[in-house]
């Protein structure tokens, strides 16, 4: 009981840390990648630091609560997601949970935006909710892949299955696992997929009349959500970890290759977003679906 | 960032966050904005020091004000300006923020900013290199340290002055005072 009240105190510190840490070595890795020097790995910090000392505006009460709605949301979600041994409560509920949770986040974020009644605000947000209608789709159907193959929703059992390195990327379900990594900068709102975010279009969409810390928090949650989405990869198809270390290295290699993804390529505009993620992730966790279903 | 700062950092952990997380603004005025791209870009890599562009005034807390400084232009300068979260710098880039520059004998221009909004400092030169926004920051990071780049109290405190001569220029302003005119308490 105590370790479990343990874990549940630790686990969204830890999401924490390792979501700042992602963010610096984000910066830190497009700058080299652009030939630059690049921030300090701690940049993000000191934005944080900043960014809590600032003078706040607010737009009323729910502006400052969709935001907390958002973050609380991802919160929670760390809490169904195993990080290594860590898995407070990752037994109950399962996938279908997480599917349900995940909903918090972007329903917050467009709360708070309604609230701003920018227009910057309302076209990010439709951008983000159409760029959603285009991942979920190949999402729901790797879930269903897997709860197949596994014969369960539970996600501790999934990783429990790939013991031993039977990892799930090198089985019949190698499809779905490549149409996750192809959805997964969609998800992340990384480029070439950051229409919904976009600086030079639209004045950084949903963040636009954020300032001080409900900035502060938006970065967080920022945080959060790279952590979350990474985290699901490799618990679903890496296999997970035996403890905490093994599992960062994982979540490490996928997240510096994605980095490279975002350094490397422009943006689309929306429609030839819809247009890339309704075709070959589709067709590839298709094809997957179809595998193991003559498989079993 | 050494460590000698250690110290500073217990001490006063807000100043040293806005002192080494400067976002800056967007915002085109004049021909002066042709220096930014290559200093945010690889070549000069504005980030090394915490510099980044930001798009809404809501995020930055610094502004450059890029050359001259047209009538419909400071309109929007001062909109800007007053909706940037508190502790904010505002710098003045190149020659024509300063005294008019080129433009001193213009109709249209307007000659010393700093009657208009409050400024931190100045960046003298026409064009100035992009190693002058460098040392700009620098310098304003001692400022910020010895607790000089108090501009936005200035502003605060002595709205009325600015406020009146904000009018003189534009007319009668179609929106309503920041601050209370009488200045101070607010």
């Amino acid at each position: 009981m105590v370790i479990k009240v343990l874990e549940i105190i630790v686990s969204p510190i830890l999401a924490f840390i390792v979501g700042v840490f992602f963010l610096g070595l984000f910066r830190k890795i497009t700058a080299r990648l652009h030939w630059r020097y690049g921030p300090p790995i701690i940049q993000p910090v000191l934005d944080l630091i900043k960014l809590f000392h600032q003078q706040g505006f607010s737009h009323g009460p729910v502006f400052d609560l969709g935001i907390i709605l958002a973050l609380a949301g991802s919160i929670i979600l760390v809490l169904f997601i195993p990080f290594g041994g860590i898995c407070p409560l990752s037994n109950s509920g399962g996938l279908l949970v997480i599917l349900y949770i995940m909903l918090f986040a972007p329903l917050g974020i467009a709360l708070s935006g309604g609230e701003g009644a920018n227009p910057n605000i309302s076209i990010g947000v439709s951008r983000k909710l159409i760029l959603a209608l285009g991942y979920e789709v190949s999402f729901l159907l790797v879930l269903l892949t897997l709860m197949t193959y596994y014969n369960t929703i539970s996600i501790v059992d999934i990783v429990e299955n790939q013991r031993n390195f039977q990892w799930a990327l090198f089985s019949p379900l190698a499809l779905s696992g490549i149409a996750y990594f192809l959805i997964l900068p969609a998800m992340l709102g990384i480029r070439p997929f950051d229409v919904a975010g976009a600086p030079q279009e639209i004045s950084s969409g949903p963040a636009v009349e954020y300032g001080g810390r409900h900035l502060g928090l938006f970065h967080i949650w920022h945080a959060f959500s790279l952590f979350i989405y990474i985290a699901l990869f490799v618990d679903l198809f890496l296999g997970g970890g035996s403890n905490p270390l093994t599992f960062f290295i994982k979540m490490l290699v996928v997240f510096i290759l994605l980095t490279f993804i975002h350094g490397v390529f422009p943006r689309f505009r929306i429609e030839q977003a819809i247009k890339y993620l309704w075709k070959w992730p589709v067709i590839i966790s298709l094809l997957g679906l179809i595998l193991v279903m003559i498989i079993r | 960032m050494d460590r000698k700062d250690i110290k500073k950092w217990f001490k006063a952990p807000g100043k040293m966050g806005h002192k080494y997380s400067l976002w800056a603004i967007y915002f085109c005025t004049g021909c002066g904005i042709i220096e930014i791209p290559p200093v945010i870009t690889a070549r000069w890599d504005a980030e090394r020091f915490g510099v980044i562009p930001v798009a809404t005034p809501r995020q930055a807390n610094l502004f450059l004000i890029t050359g001259y400084v047209s009538v419909k232009t400071l309109r929007a300068i001062i909109r800007t300006y007053e909706q940037m979260p508190d502790p904010k710098y505002a710098v003045g880039f190149g020659s024509c923020p300063i005294n008019g520059g080129m433009y001193w004998d213009s109709y249209n221009t307007i000659k010393h900013l700093d009657k208009y909004i409050p400024i931190d400092g100045w960046i003298a030169g026409c064009m100035p290199r992009p190693e002058a926004i460098f040392v700009a920051v620098t310098h304003l990071w001692t400022l910020i340290d010895q607790g000089k780049a108090k501009a936005y109290v200035n502003y605060r405190e002595k709205y009325k002055y600015y406020r009146e001569n904000q009018e003189r220029v534009l007319g009668k302003l179609d929106w309503p005072p920041l601050y209370s005119i009488g200045g101070g308490n607010d």
